[in-house]
């Protein structure tokens, strides 16, 4: 068996791959901060034990957390087109869907890890040492005060070491993109695929890619984990 | 018990709620037609087939794939994990870089790259031995997993005091023998939570095997939607839905229970 990358070197390829790289970073940036926006506001929901909203999120973040993304993601495009929510394009005058797959993409990720963020960020919330939030407390912090300054930056900084793997999961999970036609590198390798039939050769090139990419992004929380971190305090990151 | 009972009672009874109000919400007055055609669609979706009569397709192929990949990758994932805490460094260094090659890797990627790295059929010993769509998955679904279950392994093993180790040692065990005898007995309790959640991640994953040719559920709801029209797309995807909570929830829930059990 002989590996032919001579593909490779055709310039129309480079840019299909070239932008479905941009395509995957740009999804999973917008993935992440959704993420964190989501992972952020129902661990306040679940902290504060807010009537109503705590069982909901409860409720949401049990159903994404044990049901596939791919299947989420499916059921979101389709719910989207199905709901109808579409404008019309001023220039073609055309009725174009509100939500674009990248749209759905975004949210289906964004709600996945978000579910899983939520649970994450909380376990980092009920690590904080009860002794400084008493002492802000006794300060004459209120509740959310205590929440914004003491309690989430020491929680999230605690929750580091999950969240870096949540990151790499929600890299790996954006590959899915490519089974509702959004062009992302999948999607760029599987029209290549399709014209040169080197299968086996652009499968491994995209396996080394995304390896790449989520080892930067593994080294890139780690140089913001070392940044933030609390001189003495906390876990130390090799 | 009692905490994790009622999240399980919680979530039993939420999360179907969430998901019927979806389907009301989607298609208001014709939600009972969507029902019904839900309804006559679940043994097709469930098996397969229509009247249960075999159980190779539809979610019971997802079950099977699920067993079938973790079978392989506890084998794959315990020689990786002894790897990993081997005194030998280059085969130490060797297997915690397989480590986190597999464990960086896209799942979708790695069954792709499996369907076609694995030959169409295999011959051994004279045998031909065909590979189906479904083996291949097998493989490519284990592969990633493997990754978790050694991480896993080797978690387990080192939250074992290193004590049980030198008096092994000086009771004149090899390191092997120790492992086998003295440590992995303790460290099993500790893993079990870990890879039970490795498995319902597995089993999540078992979705995207819809790439690789085989009828599993995935694939058996799209040739749904395909013969009864785009427009039930929404409720039969809601009832995929359904059907994997059903089966990943409890795992959560067991799994949670434990993990109090054995560390309290």
């Amino acid at each position: 068996m002989t590996l032919d990358f001579n593909w490779l070197a055709d310039p129309f390829y480079q840019l299909w791959l070239l932008r479905g790289l941009g395509t995957t970073v740009l999804m999973g940036l917008y993935g992440i901060v959704l993420m964190l926006v989501i992972g952020i506001a129902g661990a306040l929901c679940l902290h504060f034990r807010i009537p109503v909203l705590d069982t909901v999120v409860t409720v949401l973040v049990e159903l994404f957390r044990n049901t596939p993304p791919l299947v989420q993601l499916f059921f979101l495009y389709f719910m989207l087109s199905e709901i109808g929510l579409t404008l019309t394009d001023p220039v073609t005058g055309r009725s174009v869907p509100l939500f674009s797959g990248f749209t759905c993409v975004v949210l289906s990720l964004g709600l996945y890890n978000g579910a899983i963020a939520v649970e994450i960020i909380r376990s980092g919330l009920l690590a904080v040492p009860p002794q400084t939030v008493e002492g802000a407390r006794s300060l004459g912090y209120t509740r959310l005060q205590t929440f914004r300054h003491v309690e989430l930056p020491i929680g999230l900084r605690l929750s580091m070491p999950a969240m870096t793997n949540n990151v790499v999961s929600l890299i790996k999970t954006s590959s899915q993109a490519a089974l509702v036609a959004v062009a992302d590198i999948m999607y760029g390798a599987t029209q290549i695929m399709l014209e040169t039939f080197r299968n086996l050769e652009v499968m491994l090139l995209i396996w080394v890619i995304y390896i790449v990419i989520a080892s930067l992004a593994v080294m890139a929380m780690r140089w913001i984990g070392q940044a933030f971190r609390i001189p003495g305090y906390g876990t130390q990151v090799s | 018990m009692n905490s994790e009972l009622n999240a399980f009672l919680l979530g039993m009874v939420g999360v179907p709620l969430v998901l019927m109000g979806l389907i009301v919400a989607v298609y208001g007055g014709e939600t009972g037609g969507i029902l019904a055609v839900i309804a006559s669609r679940t043994p097709m979706l469930l098996s397969g087939t229509n009247d249960f009569s075999s159980y190779s397709g539809g979610f019971a192929a997802n079950i099977i794939i699920s067993f079938w990949a973790m079978l392989l990758s506890l084998v794959f994932g315990c020689l990786l994990g002894i790897g990993m805490i081997a005194q030998n460094r280059p085969l130490r260094l060797f297997s915690s870089f397989v480590m986190n090659v597999l464990r960086n890797s896209p799942w979708l990627v790695v069954l792709y790259a499996m369907l076609y790295l694995l030959p169409f059929e295999l011959r051994l010993f004279g045998a031909t031995i065909y590979l189906s769509p479904l083996v291949k998955a097998v493989f490519g679904l284990a592969l990633p997993v493997t990754a978790n279950i050694a991480e896993v392994f080797r978690g387990g093993v080192e939250a074992i005091a290193s004590g049980q180790w030198e008096s092994a040692r000086a009771l004149g065990y090899r390191r092997l023998q120790i492992l086998r005898h003295v440590v992995l007995p303790q460290a099993l309790p500790l893993m079990t939570p870990n890879l039970m959640t490795t498995y319902a991640m597995l089993f999540i994953g078992t979705s995207l095997v819809v790439v690789t040719g085989t009828t599993d559920v995935l694939s058996v709801a799209r040739t749904v939607i395909a013969s009864d029209g785009e427009h039930v797309a929404t409720g039969i995807y809601i009832y995929v839905l359904f059907l994997f909570f059903v089966f990943c929830f409890p795992i959560a829930i067991l799994t949670r229970w434990l993990e109090r059990y054995v560390r309290g």
